[in-house]
């Protein structure tokens, strides 16, 4: 059985994970692989991933959550990044950060509105 | 030195009244230096008397009247007083650049409007021109308004700008860009070709950002936008 | 090591010795608060944190050892937070490429910590010998808006 080292709650057809806790690298790594099988486990459309308690994303954990986007969709899964703080969105702009292939929404509401706007 | 200074304190002071003026000042001063001239720690009251001077007089009638001194008392620490003096203007040209920044730095509030003009709208039109400082500030209050309000629409309309360099291009990519990770989307409005082309050499990507011509045209692709809903 | 050393870690006021991973965590909490403490904006405040979080984990990733130095300092007016990331290890060969966005040696990486924090901060020093070391000087003003 995987790690579990944050909640994962599955509503409708997608998985929402909040984040809740400090991302050192090794929590980032365990929660993409705890997303990955997850999204094995259940026939979902996409992943929320919300971010709206995290205070600090740097580079690395932007590669991860990108990375983490680009492996979900080659299982068949969208990934939405939901509520970056406003002070954090300008930090990764000024830094030139991209996070590739992933959708961004305000909160859960938008979030699950661009998942059923997706047409496959 | 001491000594004479304080023998011919009366002379030297009326020498000094008759080309400068200015009277009680230097007599101020030429107490301290007789006080504290010879040793050589950096004394307060040489500098105080030393900025009263030159608040009064001009600087090179200052020198000039340090020079007639040094030729009347022996030993007179001219060369201190020329250090206390490029001291003393250091701290005033460093005042001076904070008071300047202060002003800057109010206009910024008053040059950065940002209008919720619908439930989910909110216009920026950005007026006058651009430096990075003021870019920032508009940056950082744009995107805790649109955070604040949840606003999904953000028109920024840049028919107030005449004029923009590659700095403050890169600076205002990095807000479109900064307001899109929270989940908003941009709309750009009265583009001026030269910005176009700025914007263009800058290599920005205007498949995602949405542009239109004048502001009318965004307000109504964007409440079309919304009605769809 | 000599040309390297041009700063004084005795006029720092804070240090943090990184050679754990969760010392990067450690780092970016304690300039976080010291950034809060000195009256930096909540942007700016995100920002120097970040910029620790990338120089630290470097100095993990590519050394092992090293330390971060924090103090905070006075220009007239004006207020500076300026943070070091000091190691002794095997250097940077190419500086200018290491400073580029987009430059790694690492797979899995974006290669923009160092350009990052160039560009986060007001700002920014680098010296580095190859099999002596690195040190990274930074610093930011505090605005008033
Ligand atoms: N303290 C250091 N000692 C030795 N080499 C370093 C050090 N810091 C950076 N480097 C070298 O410089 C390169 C660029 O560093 P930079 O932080 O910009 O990107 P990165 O660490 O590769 O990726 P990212 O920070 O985006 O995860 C690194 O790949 C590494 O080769
Ligand atoms: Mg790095």
């Amino acid at each position: 059985m995987q790690e579990r080292v944050v909640p994962i709650i599955k509503i409708y057809d997608c998985l929402v994970v909040p984040i809740q806790i400090e991302l050192d690298d090794t929590t980032v790594e365990k929660i993409q692989k705890q997303i990955l099988s997850e999204i094995e486990n259940n026939d979902v459309k996409g992943v929320i991933i919300d971010v709206s308690m995290v205070d600090i994303i740097d580079s690395y954990i932007s590669y991860t959550l990108s990375e983490t986007a680009t492996m979900a969709r080659m299982m068949g899964c969208y990934t939405v990044l939901c509520g970056i703080q406003p002070q954090v969105a300008l930090t990764l702009a000024q830094m030139g950060v991209n996070i590739k292939g992933i959708y961004y929404a305000m909160n859960l509401e938008n979030a699950l509105e661009i998942l059923a706007g997706i047409e496959e | 030195m001491k000594e004479q200074i304080l023998k011919n304190l009366s002379n030297y002071l009326e020498l000094l009244q008759e080309r400068f003026g200015h009277e009680k000042i230097w007599e101020e001063l030429l107490i301290s230096v007789a006080e504290y001239g010879d040793s050589d720690i950096y004394h307060n009251s040489i500098k105080e008397s030393l900025e009263k001077i030159l608040e009064v007089m001009k600087i090179d009638e200052v020198l000039c009247a340090l020079d007639i001194i040094t030729d009347k008392i022996e030993g007179f620490p001219k060369e201190d007083l020329l250090k206390y003096i490029i001291y003393i203007k250091n701290e005033y040209c460093l005042e001076k650049e904070n008071n300047l920044r202060e002003v800057k730095e109010a206009l910024t509030e008053l040059a950065t409007p940002i209008i919720r003009i619908w439930h989910d709208i909110v216009l920026t039109p950005l007026i006058g021109t651009l430096d990075s400082e003021r870019a920032q500030a508009m940056a950082e209050k744009l995107l805790l308004f649109i955070d604040a309000n949840k606003a999904k629409y953000v028109i920024l309309d840049v028919t107030g700008v005449p004029y923009i360099d590659t700095v403050v291009g890169g600076f205002l990519m990095e807000m479109i860009k900064a307001v899109r990770f929270l989940g908003a989307d941009v709309v750009i409005t009265g583009i001026k070709p030269d910005i176009a082309h700025t914007l263009v050499k800058l290599g920005v990507d205007f498949n995602n950002i949405i542009v239109k011509r004048d502001l009318e045209t965004a307000l109504k692709y964007v409440i079309n936008l919304i009605e769809k809903r | 090591m000599s040309m390297l050393i041009s700063i004084k870690p005795e006029e720092y006021d804070f240090f943090v010795r990184i050679n754990e991973e969760k010392d990067i965590v450690i780092a970016r909490q304690m300039v976080k608060d010291i950034a809060k403490k000195l009256g930096f904006s909540l942007a700016d405040i995100t920002k120097i944190s970040t910029v620790v979080s990338e120089l630290a984990r470097n100095i993990y990733r590519y050394v092992g050892e090293g330390f971060i130095y924090i103090r905070e300092r006075k220009e007239g007016k004006d207020v500076y937070i300026e943070l070091v990331a000091y190691d002794r290890g095997p250097g940077i060969e190419d500086i200018d490429l290491a400073i580029t966005g987009g430059f790694t040696t690492t797979k899995g990486s974006l290669g923009l910590g160092l350009s990052g924090v160039r560009r986060l901060m007001d700002e920014f020093s680098i010296k580095s010998e190859v099999g002596k070391g690195t040190l990274v000087i930074v610093a930011k003003r505090r605005r008033s808006f």
